[in-house]
């Protein structure tokens, strides 16, 4: 069995548990233990702690991994934000030895240290190399009969074990491409969902990065969107619903990973609870005849 | 100038003041600072007065930094520059006159009364009129800053959230429905689903200087401004 620390940061099982949901019953099929992390807090969110105070960001951070070192496991995470921002200040903690005493400094206050000894993946790598493809297509019952576009997300590319930027987004593609999609290329791939601009400027967001991903999706066809991070899927979702209010009307599904991974590993629909979804992912899994 | 001087004012309010002093350095030949509680200000002026025969206010800055004023009373004592600095909350928008100890301070603190808005407390003509006219209203300030942090509104309740529940995203009752449905416990086993571990987590903050940065109210577990 593989075992990991499982970091379930914020947005997913506060706002988004159909992810969580979603991901307990692929980790239960592949046999992979997520470990709870009893007392963890936001990894955490990088944009005000990390820009106004560097101490408090590291030291929330380290409070992190620490837990993760007390269990002894590397630690996983689900989103895309919490990965960069953990596996970010576990190769900072390691390498620089100032800070580190600086943030073990506040620790040991309180009982923990930061010791360098666990390592920071996203669920993307852990499932493709600690379970491997082989073990997730014999897991597949359902293949799922649709054309998808993939978004990464931005902060799927940072990486921390070698200079291919490609290497976790190929995983995904490989990972997906094992459940039956068609993956359709669009070209913008690279292009962020707009979630982080959406806090200086509301329709540069949704006009200039939103609605051009969109648009260039359904060119080539897509029916649905599947990513691997809550902050593009809340973009992608509530985004659209703004978009409306501009008279631009899109309606595409957006689906998490591990959703897409639930459902063709035979998951019925309703145990995944996709009514939470604020794009039409139900129409579509209902469309495609998925019990 | 010799730095014995620069050594002797800032010892003898170390002493003098003890633990209403936060902060004492040089800043270089001649130059020294203290930070003191505002409670603390008139206490210190009144020790320089009775130490230092030559001891001159030179002026009195103040300055806006949105949620606090922040008074700086700046002193001449035989070559040497002393600033005397004080932070006080916008929430009580009072500044107690050092005008009886020390009378040049009356007119630099009318004129800040009148740019800031701000109430003083035992001054011999505590009403405003002596740069604008009597009349000029309360809310309208030439020198007042909103009260506001540095945060943008969008980005305020991410940070009150993380520093008050560990969690920057609030659960709905639905989504604790929906996770009971689907067999999940109510909430993630954040920090604040345990008093110790919440003990802890905001610990770590209060370490640093995050909850200062953003305006963190730790009594009402919230930030000052909207």
């Amino acid at each position: 069995m593989v075992r990991y620390a499982f970091f379930l940061g914020c947005q997913i099982p506060m706002r988004l548990p159909n992810i969580e949901i979603a991901s307990r019953k692929v980790f239960e099929r592949v046999g992979l233990e997520a470990v709870d992390l009893l007392g963890y807090s936001c990894c955490p969110e990088p944009v005000i702690s990390r820009l106004l105070d560097e101490t408090a960001a590291l030291a929330t951070s380290a409070r992190n991994l620490a837990m993760a070192e007390e269990l002894g496991l590397n630690m996983m995470t689900l989103c895309n934000g919490c990965y960069e921002t953990l596996a970010e200040a576990n190769e900072v903690l390691k390498h620089d030895s100032e800070r580190r005493e600086r943030i073990n400094g506040i620790l040991r206050r309180y009982g923990r240290e930061f010791r360098g000894k666990v390592d920071v993946k996203h669920v993307i790598e852990v499932l493709y190399e600690d379970i491997g493809l082989d073990r997730i297509r014999g897991q597949i019952v359902k293949p799922q009969r649709m054309r998808a576009a993939l978004h990464y997300g931005c902060h799927l590319y940072r990486e921390y074990k070698s200079p291919d930027i490609m290497r976790k987004p190929r995983m995904m593609r490989e990972i997906a491409a094992q459940t039956g999609i068609e993956i359709v290329d669009y070209g913008l791939e690279r292009l962020c969902c707009g979630y982080p601009s959406m806090q200086a400027d509301e329709e540069f967001s949704l006009k200039n990065r939103l609605l051009l991903k969109l648009s260039r999706m359904r060119e080539a066809g897509a029916d649905a969107i599947v990513t691997a991070c809550p902050a593009c899927m809340i973009q992608f979702e509530i985004g659209q619903v703004m978009l409306r209010s501009y008279g631009i009307q899109y309606n595409m599904p957006c689906l998490n990973l591990m959703e897409l991974l639930a459902l063709s590993f035979g998951v019925p629909h309703q145990e995944l609870h996709l009514e939470l979804h604020r794009s039409p992912v139900l129409q579509l899994v209902q469309k495609m005849g998925v019990k | 100038m010799s730095v014995s001087l620069e050594n002797d004012v800032l010892n003898y309010l170390r002493d003098v003041l003890d633990g209403d002093l936060i902060e004492a350095y040089r800043q270089r030949e001649r130059r020294v600072f203290v930070r003191v509680k505002p409670a603390a200000v008139r206490r210190a002026v009144q020790a320089l007065k009775d130490r230092y025969s030559t001891l001159r206010l030179m002026t009195l800055s103040a300055v806006d930094t949105g949620l606090d004023m922040e008074y700086l009373y700046h002193f001449h004592i035989n070559g040497l520059v002393l600033t005397v600095r004080s932070v006080k909350p916008k929430e009580d928008n009072t500044l107690e006159s050092i005008a009886d100890l020390i009378p040049a301070a009356n007119f630099i603190e009318r004129e800040i009364s009148d740019l800031f808005g701000v109430k003083l407390v035992n001054h011999p003509q505590p009403e405003h009129g002596l740069i604008l006219t009597r009349d000029w209203p309360d809310d309208k300030r030439p020198l007042r800053k909103p009260f506001e942090g540095i945060l943008p509104s969008k980005a305020r309740p991410v940070a009150e959230a993380l520093i008050s529940s560990s969690c920057v995203a609030p659960i709905s009752a639905f989504v604790q429905k929906k996770r009971e449905e689907a067999g999940l416990p109510k909430s993630a086993p954040f920090a604040f689903t345990d008093e110790k571990m919440m003990r802890e987590f905001q610990g770590i903050i209060r370490d640093t200087s995050l909850s200062e940065k953003v305006g963190f109210d730790w009594e009402k577990k919230r930030l000052r401004y909207k």
